[in-house]
């Protein structure tokens, strides 16, 4: 039991307590209204974007720090083909096929200069910000386009009906979510079990059972709380089935496949990785040709939350991805960071920004905040660095 | 043919520059070739080569960028707003002011970046966030309009307007003198360096060599000089640009200080190991930035004759541009100062010139975009070929 020190646990989890300090601190100063079940239900689909470019944009981190600069216009590019498609009355289906292909080209186009022609991935992005942004306009010719189909507004987010449907009737508690939100915690308590076991089978360390059953209970509780609370008022919104596939998808990649592993060796040490025969340019082709597709996803999230396009959509989302990365404990040199720890950074950026709105904090300062925020995260990830050397 | 091949390689962008010009003055019937025009290409891009200089040496050090610069401007000029209009302090003390507050910024910015080993562009999105929200934040506090002015006809006339005016269309005598002065020096400046060489016994061009190349830079300065006396006289901001681009290649080329940049650029590590204190010669940059970002603010905000919230932005974009279509490397070590005026001036006639056709902003997005990574590209490809060579 001596081997786990306090200090350990604080330093690990240093994230998750900012996190709990920062909605305590919004909790006091709404009076307690940041924790209303609408605004739990409106922080995720407000933020369905961040999760989603994040967990895209921390495949680039990993890779050695590097960054998309334009995943923002692409998001504004292709909810703008997309909308204009739908406004055609083509079929939505095709609309969604068009802009998630849409997505993986733009990604193949900056992938190929990055990887392959070796252009620095801050100016290859850099110079694909501004095209972009100026191909969105001319794509809407610099009006918003609605967007009225309901089956897309209803599985993408957006409008008044995007929630899972509650399978046992109208009452004021919607059951299907209170009950999906206890299947998601017996399914991570039989996971952790089933990896504790077959760890110890292995012989592999393993942490004292105490303390994983804390942290066991702790999830579980978060999970079945957050799940009462959208219960409490209209379920499940479909963003978060968006956003629970990614992060799952990701969480997997990240950890499991081998090509995850060589996002981790590149940014860790691109030449050992290389001499050991793997091919770095494919790593880096790999993650932007992903964060095409994540930033075509997450067009079509935006647009269908805003019900339309705009020319000035996703202006800043690149912002919001990579301080979600950095505050989330990702490396800016690269090699380090996972998916759990995107997901506390995106919320806490999420949770700053809800509670600053519901403060009534002007939107100008709401970037002097994010501003801080990330250079915060950012030296605190350099400092302990330097003192673990 | 050898010697061609060199010549055409060396200057290939002065080429491309003088193509681009004829190609805009053919397409806009000879309206690029107005006297008013070439008065346009220098007051509108005046910022571009200071914002410019400054990213060549943080650009030197390794390719590492400044994107907080655009925003900087904007916020600095909404404090030189609420300092000269608003409190009706003395232009001149406000213009130190905002010194002052550029220098503490740049020691700030230099200290997280060469002190701390916070990745530039991180420490610098960072601020490109803050400052655009501060200075947005500023100025709609302090007019309901979101702009600031009427500035002081003091500051107005030391940052922007013309030295020693004359109608349009009068010939103007102090332009063509300073324009003939300009030239002789340049004449003497070649045939002196060539002789110093020679004299010194190292290689140099041909006599023939250094004619044409007088003979080229006369004629170019005095059609500018003839053009700019046409067109009223020499702009303010000129002095401003021709002082800086001078006193910072005098610096790059002759100066132990300016050397550093480029030694660091090419090897930081070997550059520490010879005894060299590379974080100094880091934070020197980014505190240089500082200093040069206040300096456009104060052209820009007198430009407008306004401080507003939009303005420096994608500032940053048009200062990296100018830089990597001027030949400096993105990964730093080489670079120089004329190299860069090249890169900004055809940057310049590139907008001018689709302006002039009233080719959609939208579309000139696109255009920048996709110059800056055909400029990037065509630099990696090259130095391919040579370092094979």
């Amino acid at each position: 039991m001596g081997g786990v020190k306090i200090t350990d646990i604080l330093k690990k989890y240093t994230m998750v307590i900012a996190l709990i300090l920062v909605v305590a601190f919004f909790y006091w100063k709404t009076g307690g209204k940041i924790l209303l079940p609408q605004n739990i239900n409106n922080l995720i689909s407000q933020n369905a974007y961040v999760f989603v470019l994040a967990a895209g944009m921390l495949l680039c981190i990993l890779t050695g720090g590097n960054i998309d600069l334009a995943c923002g216009s692409v998001v504004c590019f292709i909810g703008g083909i997309g909308a204009v498609i739908m406004s055609k009355n083509i079929n939505v289906w095709v609309a969604v096929l068009v802009m998630l292909v849409g997505g993986i080209l733009v990604g193949i186009w900056q992938g190929f200069w990055i990887a392959y022609v070796k252009v620095p991935p801050f100016i290859a992005t850099l110079a694909g910000m501004y095209a972009f942004r100026g191909l969105s306009n001319v794509v809407l010719q610099g009006m918003t386009v609605g967007i009225g189909n309901s089956t897309f507004l209803n599985v993408f987010g957006g409008g008044a009906e995007c929630y899972v449907p509650d399978l046992f009737g109208k009452g004021s508690l919607n059951v299907t979510c209170l009950l999906l939100g206890i299947i998601i915690a017996v399914i991570y308590v039989a996971f952790v079990l089933k990896n504790r076991i077959s760890a110890k089978t292995k012989d592999y360390a393993t942490a004292p059972l105490a303390t994983e059953i804390i942290k066991m209970f702790i999830v579980c509780a978060v999970v079945i709380w957050i799940f009462y609370k959208l219960a409490q008022y209209k379920g499940i919104p479909t963003s978060l089935i968006w956003i629970a596939v990614v992060l799952v998808v990701y969480g997997y990649i990240t950890s499991k496949t081998t090509m995850g592993r060589y996002l981790y060796a590149v940014g860790g040490n691109e030449k050992a990785t290389k001499l050991s025969g793997i091919d770095p340019r494919k790593v880096y082709f790999f993650a932007y040709v992903n964060m095409g597709l994540m930033s075509g996803l997450a067009g079509i999230l935006t647009v269908a939350r805003a019900c339309g396009a705009q020319p000035t959509f996703g202006q800043g989302y690149e912002m919001d991805a990579i301080a979600a990365c950095f505050v989330g404990g990702a490396s800016a040199y690269g090699g380090e960071g996972n998916v759990f720890g995107v997901v506390i950074g995106a919320t806490l950026m999420g949770v700053i920004n809800m509670g600053m709105s519901i403060m009534g904090v002007e939107a100008n300062y709401q970037k002097v905040v994010k501003g801080l925020v990330l250079l915060i995260a950012i030296v605190f990830d350099v400092m302990s660095k330097k003192q673990k050397k | 043919m050898k010697n061609a091949v060199a010549v055409l390689r060396k200057n290939t962008m002065l080429i491309v520059l003088v193509l681009v010009f004829l190609f805009f003055t053919i397409t806009t019937k000879g309206q690029m070739f107005e006297a008013l025009n070439f008065n346009a290409l220098i007051t509108q891009n005046a910022y571009v080569y200071i914002l410019a200089t400054g990213m060549l040496m943080c650009m030197l050090t390794g390719g590492n960028i400044d994107l907080a610069c655009g925003s900087f401007v904007c916020f600095i000029g909404a404090v030189g707003g609420i300092f000269m209009v608003i409190r009706g302090m003395n232009p001149l003390l406000a213009v130190l002011l905002m010194m002052v507050i550029g220098i503490v910024y740049g020691s700030v910015l230099g200290y997280l970046i060469a002190y701390l080993n916070v990745p530039p562009w991180i420490a610098t999105l960072a601020g490109y966030l803050a400052f655009r929200g501060w200075g947005t934040a500023l100025l709609s506090a302090n007019s309901s309009t979101g702009s600031i002015a009427p500035f002081p006809s003091g500051f107005l006339n030391a940052f922007s307007g013309k030295v020693f005016s004359s109608p349009i269309g009068q010939l103007n005598v102090v332009c063509i003198a300073v324009g003939v002065i300009a030239s002789i020096l340049v004449v003497v400046i070649n045939i002196m360096t060539r002789k110093n060489k020679l004299k010194k016994g190292y290689e140099a061009d041909s006599m023939t060599a250094v004619i044409i190349k007088s003979v080229l830079s006369v004629a170019v300065i005095m059609l500018f000089a003839y053009k700019l006396a046409l067109a009223g006289g020499i702009p303010t901001v000129l002095i401003w640009v021709a002082a800086i681009v001078l006193v910072y290649s005098f610096i790059t080329s002759k100066t132990t200080l300016g050397r550093y940049f480029y030694t660091i650029g090419g090897n930081a590590e070997a550059t520490r190991l010879s005894g060299i204190d590379t974080r100094k010669i880091m934070f020197t940059a980014y505190l240089n930035m500082a200093v040069l970002t206040v300096i456009s603010s104060y052209i820009v905000i007198a430009r407008f004759q306004a401080a507003n919230s939009t303005a420096g932005t994608n500032y940053e974009m048009d200062a990296i541009s100018a830089c990597v279509v001027g030949g400096v490397s993105a990964y730093g070590g080489s670079g120089t100062v004329s190299g860069m005026v090249v890169g900004a001036t055809l940057i310049g006639v590139i907008n001018l010139g689709m302006s002039l056709m009233g080719i959609d902003a939208n579309w000139q997005k696109v255009v920048k975009g996709v110059v800056l990574l055909a400029a990037v590209v065509f630099e990696i490809l090259n130095n391919k070929d040579t370092s094979k060579a």
